[in-house]
């Protein structure tokens, strides 16, 4: 079981130092791009992947707004015997 | 660009919290309508709206303080407090479950024979599987320590691995107790015996799932050069609410498993 525990934790921490090898830095890039004088807020300064997510976002809320208010007068009707 | 002759953050107008609000609605409302109407439709819709504002939400935080420099020593102090105080809040949530629990242990009814655990509960052996779990989150609370050290020393590689190693702890914790509700002898309607437990460790689970998954983004924040080794309260407060969940943990064990047995 030792074995196993140790080649575990050389994969492990050979896969740690390829992943961070493959990473680069890219912090300073995000700081340009997101302080960039363009009068976007932040939410939509990403770029068009923002905007996609944002309106997906907001068009699933208001369309479920509306499904619950909808049900919520219906539930709230008395049932008209026949 | 203006400038501020203040160190707030003044944020850019954002529609996450009227969209959370909608997502709350959508998700309570959604339980209601899976309870007395039999249809989750509007439930699945309130949760997929509120991870897409957690997200969303989150992100622009992420990008205000790591990207545009916002959180100044002072926001950062008014962030602490924050955690502080919604910490606290959590305290007093469990607070009133274990109330509920000692309200019906201490003084058992004759309904459940003047004893407790009740007549013909069986309870889990708090010395099998409730000790490894107690062991495992300990153990994450040491792990997550580790980190804390090598970030501040600036040791990436250890600190990844200790954050790591912390994350996979948790899962294993959920993995296991999974197991435990899978397999025990009695369920949350076995009178108060059943809900005061299956109540007060089914929200302490949840509770290890966030934790996990804000440990999580903190790996990945890690992972992307995102902490300084003197800014990274992002981290802190992911080990501040661990180290919550263990101490919550600590309390269920004695209580509920150990002397509830």
């Amino acid at each position: 079981v030792y074995c196993l525990f140790q080649a575990l934790r050389q994969i492990s921490q050979r896969t740690i130092s390829t992943a961070s090898r493959r990473l680069v830095n890219r912090v300073s890039e995000n700081q340009k791009l997101f302080q960039e004088d363009n009068g976007l807020p932040v939410h939509l300064k990403g770029g068009a992947k923002d905007s996609l997510l944002y309106r997906t976002t907001a068009g699933l809320t208001l369309f479920g707004t509306m499904y619950a208010v909808y049900y919520l007068l219906v539930s709230s009707m008395p049932k008209k015997p026949n | 660009m203006a400038l501020q002759a203040h160190s707030y953050h003044m944020v850019d107008p954002s529609p996450w919290p009227i969209l959370g609000a909608a997502a709350a609605l959508l998700t309570t409302s959604g339980l209601t309508m899976w309870f007395h109407y039999n249809s989750p439709r509007l439930l699945i819709l309130g949760l997929i709206s509120t991870a897409l504002v957690m997200f969303q939400w989150w992100r622009d935080i992420v990008r205000e303080s790591t990207f545009q420099g916002h959180h100044t020593p002072t926001v950062q102090k008014g962030l602490r407090y924050g955690m502080a105080l919604f910490i606290t809040s959590e305290a007093f949530f469990f607070l009133g479950f274990f109330w509920a629990f000692f309200h019906s242990s201490l003084a058992p009814t004759p309904e459940l024979g003047g004893q407790w655990p009740p007549v013909g509960i069986k309870p889990l052996n708090p010395m099998e599987v409730p000790l490894l779990n107690t062991t495992i989150l300990l153990a994450s609370g040491i792990t997550v320590t580790w980190a804390h050290h090598s970030i501040t020393e600036a040791n990436r590689k250890q600190a990844i691995q200790a954050l790591l190693l912390t994350v996979l702890l948790g899962l294993y914790f959920t993995a296991l107790q999974a197991m435990e509700y899978y397999e025990a002898p009695f369920s949350i309607a076995d009178g108060v015996y059943g809900s005061t437990f299956f109540v007060a460790t089914g929200f302490h689970g949840l509770h290890v799932i966030i934790g996990t998954m804000f440990l999580l983004v903190c790996l990945l924040r890690l992972i992307k050069y995102h902490f300084t080794s003197s800014h990274h309260f992002g981290f802190e407060a992911a080990a501040w609410y661990w180290h919550f969940v263990d101490v919550v943990w600590l309390f269920l064990y004695i209580s509920i498993y150990w002397w509830g047995s």
